[in-house]
């Protein structure tokens, strides 16, 4: 019973790190039908950038995240803009083009930081909680509460303000959007910054639970799209499901399968998905360029 | 795929299909020798310099780097330059593959590196078709078991390191209650097979024996079920990152158990990793425990701290003697090169950093290790 929860608790708390990847594939995904394949690569600069101005420059921790998280929305409006000829022209390119720009962010990464990447001391240093042999650490509570917080504040602005209703309705029908006179260039990059934005609060709180490097993001990001898609690829509720799904799945299969764990995982994973195409949360399947 | 890409790549087909059928040429052997007198020496270096393993392939470069300044400071041998040339295997057998016949078709007339063993046995068979010798930092004893004569160790194997430190922990502190935790890769499966190996060998059986991946970034499942085995000592068989890592996650879910390991654990991205508080008292072997051991390692850590800004340590420390090793075997054999330069290589006597190389017919030159243990965030001999 005790490895049982001990494995739940591990398995939620990196979770929580992939639910925020996948709420930045799912928000650009539902509203350009676009997989930006660079996600992973943005989420690696945001934890390189928060992780400098945390330990090189000595900045607080929240000040350093706030700082990455600028620069990343930057990065995502600079990609946005790059790919905005292609908008409604040629998918298949954009997609490509997206892959390049995450190859390009980390031979970037490599030019600036160095190929050896650098270990980020926990900014709680308070000891684990133990409640009845389980431990909990503290840090993960903050990334717990931090990731909720998000999620909150995302579906507030996607529902309560008037340039979020823009953005779904952009998402619902582009063309009847840009007829109502919503200019769908400009949405299309507030969902790149929010997602960019996003992915930096992944990178950034990942920073300290594990080791920055250029070539983080893979793992990353290919978790973070697994917990998208498992949830209901452009659902919001449904990126946080299926990325501590993935999560908590991730840490049973090691716990259970050992070296075959990715395997499980992955199988798992596509069982589901073959019961249930559109995922927990998805009702349908955005096809548009 | 463009077009200018493919008339590259087809240029380098055409190469390599020329280098190889040079080499088939009764005579070639000798020929070649003569062919590159002048000019530059080309020595390449493969390692990955990008990818999961790129600290382990920058370490190197540095290291053999160093070595290569020196000799060219020093005017070279008989009177020519060497050229260390860099190429990126990103950690990948099949990359590997590619620069093996790349650097067979450019005309490199030997090898250093990888830092990988699983690279380094996927390249072997090429290097010893076109007679490159190379000199590797990878330590599996699946090196030794590719029976190639051109492949050399430039530092012990798995068994070494792995055997030193059981009879340490068994013989010496008479400590039984022994978890292990390792990665089902190349590195890992070598660690996990030679400790085992070791253990056995003294009739221990691991109270846990955990596997987990190379890309595994949580460890609750495996370290909570090692937790209720209570083990004095858990040793550890994963590369410095995910090391780090398992001990980190461990000191939280409040193991105090002592860790142990070989090269990895010695090396400053474990213990920034995992934190230097956890990292206390873990038990290392290693052939190089310090830059403070003699006048050598402190003039090696000198010089590499001047010029690359950053702490010297083990890795770099053997690129270093595989390079010195290399190089003097260059200027013994009057810069030979094939089977001539291999077998003046494995004549070699070097007096190293890690050790004196020695080398057997298996290419391992140094079977020694030593027992080290972190003493406030540094490696010092065990009492």
């Amino acid at each position: 019973m005790q490895i049982f929860i001990q494995t739940f608790i591990g398995g939620v708390s990196l979770g929580a790190i992939y639910a925020l990847v996948a709420l930045g594939f799912s928000l650009v995904y539902r509203t350009m039908g676009l997989v930006n394949f660079s996600h992973g690569n943005v989420v690696m600069i945001g934890a390189y950038i928060a992780s400098t101005f945390y330990l090189s420059a000595k900045l607080p921790f929240a000040l350093a995240m706030v700082i990455a998280l600028g620069v990343t929305g930057l990065i995502g409006a600079i990609i946005e803009r790059v790919l905005r000829p292609l908008e409604n022209k040629d998918f298949d390119l954009m997609l490509i083009g997206t892959i390049g720009f995450g190859i390009v962010l980390e031979a970037l990464a490599i030019l600036i930081w160095g190929a050896t990447g650098h270990a980020v001391r926990s900014p709680v240093p308070a000891a684990p909680l133990d409640i009845a042999g389980i431990k909990i650490r503290t840090y993960d509570l903050v990334v717990l509460a931090i990731a909720t917080a998000a999620t909150l504040l995302l579906m507030l602005f996607l529902q309560r303000s008037k340039r979020g209703a823009a953005m779904q309705a952009v998402a619902m029908d582009h063309e009847a959007a840009t007829a109502v006179g919503i200019h769908v260039g400009r949405s299309n990059a507030i969902a790149f910054m929010l997602g960019a934005a996003l992915a930096a609060l992944a990178g950034g709180l990942v920073g300290p639970l594990l080791y920055v490097n250029p070539t983080m993001g893979g793992t990353l990001g290919i978790k973070g799209f697994a917990g998208a898609i498992l949830g209901g690829f452009g659902s919001i509720p449904g990126a946080i499901v299926g990325g501590i799904a993935i999560g908590v799945l991730d840490s049973f299969a090691a716990g259970h399968f050992q070296g075959y764990s990715e395997l499980v995982t992955f199988v798992v994973f596509t069982v589901i998905i073959m019961i249930r195409p559109t995922g927990v949360f998805g009702e349908r399947t955005v096809n548009r360029a | 795929m463009s077009p200018s890409v493919r008339s590259r790549l087809a240029i380098v087909g055409i190469a390599a299909v020329l280098a190889l059928v040079g080499c088939s040429t009764p005579g070639s052997d000798t020929g070649s020798g003569g062919k590159n007198t002048t000019g530059p020496i080309k020595i390449a270096l493969v390692d990955a310099q990008s990818g999961q393993l790129s600290s382990l392939g920058a370490w190197e470069l540095k290291g053999a780097r160093l070595a290569v300044d020196e000799w060219n400071k020093a005017g070279g041998i008989n009177g020519r330059q060497i050229q260390l040339d860099v190429f990126d295997d990103q950690g990948d057998p099949t990359v590997g593959t590619n620069m093996a016949r790349k650097i067979s078709s450019e005309g490199y007339i030997a090898m250093l590196g990888t830092a990988e063993s699983a690279v380094t046995i996927a390249m072997a068979p090429i290097l010893q078709q076109a007679k490159i010798p190379n000199i590797t930092s990878g330590q599996s004893p699946g090196l030794v078991a590719q029976k190639s004569p051109f492949l050399f160790l430039n530092g012990p194997t798995s068994t070494t390191y792995d055997e030193t430190l059981a009879k340490y922990i068994v013989d010496t502190k008479g400590i039984k209650s022994i978890a292990m935790i390792t990665n089902n890769g190349s590195f890992g499966k070598g660690e996990h097979d030679a400790f085992l190996k070791a253990l056995q060998a003294r009739s221990v059986t691991p109270v846990a024996d955990q596997v987990v991946t190379t890309d595994q970034k949580e460890f609750s499942a495996a370290l909570t079920a090692i937790r209720q085995k209570n083990p004095a000592v858990i040793f550890l068989g994963a590369e410095e990152v995910e090391s780090g890592l398992i001990v980190k996650q461990a000191r939280d879910l409040g193991i105090k158990a002592i860790f142990a390991g070989a090269a990895p654990q010695g090396t400053p991205v474990f213990r920034d990793t995992a934190g230097a508080a956890a990292v206390e008292g873990t038990l290392v072997s290693t052939p190089y425990l310090s830059n403070d051991l003699n006048d050598m390692t402190r003039k090696f850590a000198a010089a590499y701290q001047s010029a690359f800004g950053e702490e010297a340590e083990l890795h770099g420390a053997k690129a270093y003697d595989g390079a010195q090793v290399l190089l003097k075997a260059l200027k013994a054999s009057n810069v030979a090169t094939g089977k001539e330069l291999a077998d003046a290589i494995r004549a070699t006597k070097h007096d190293g950093l890690l050790g004196s190389f020695a080398f057997d017919e298996t290419g391992v030159g140094i079977f020694a290790t030593v027992i080290g243990t972190i003493t406030n965030g540094k490696l010092v001999p065990v009492s």
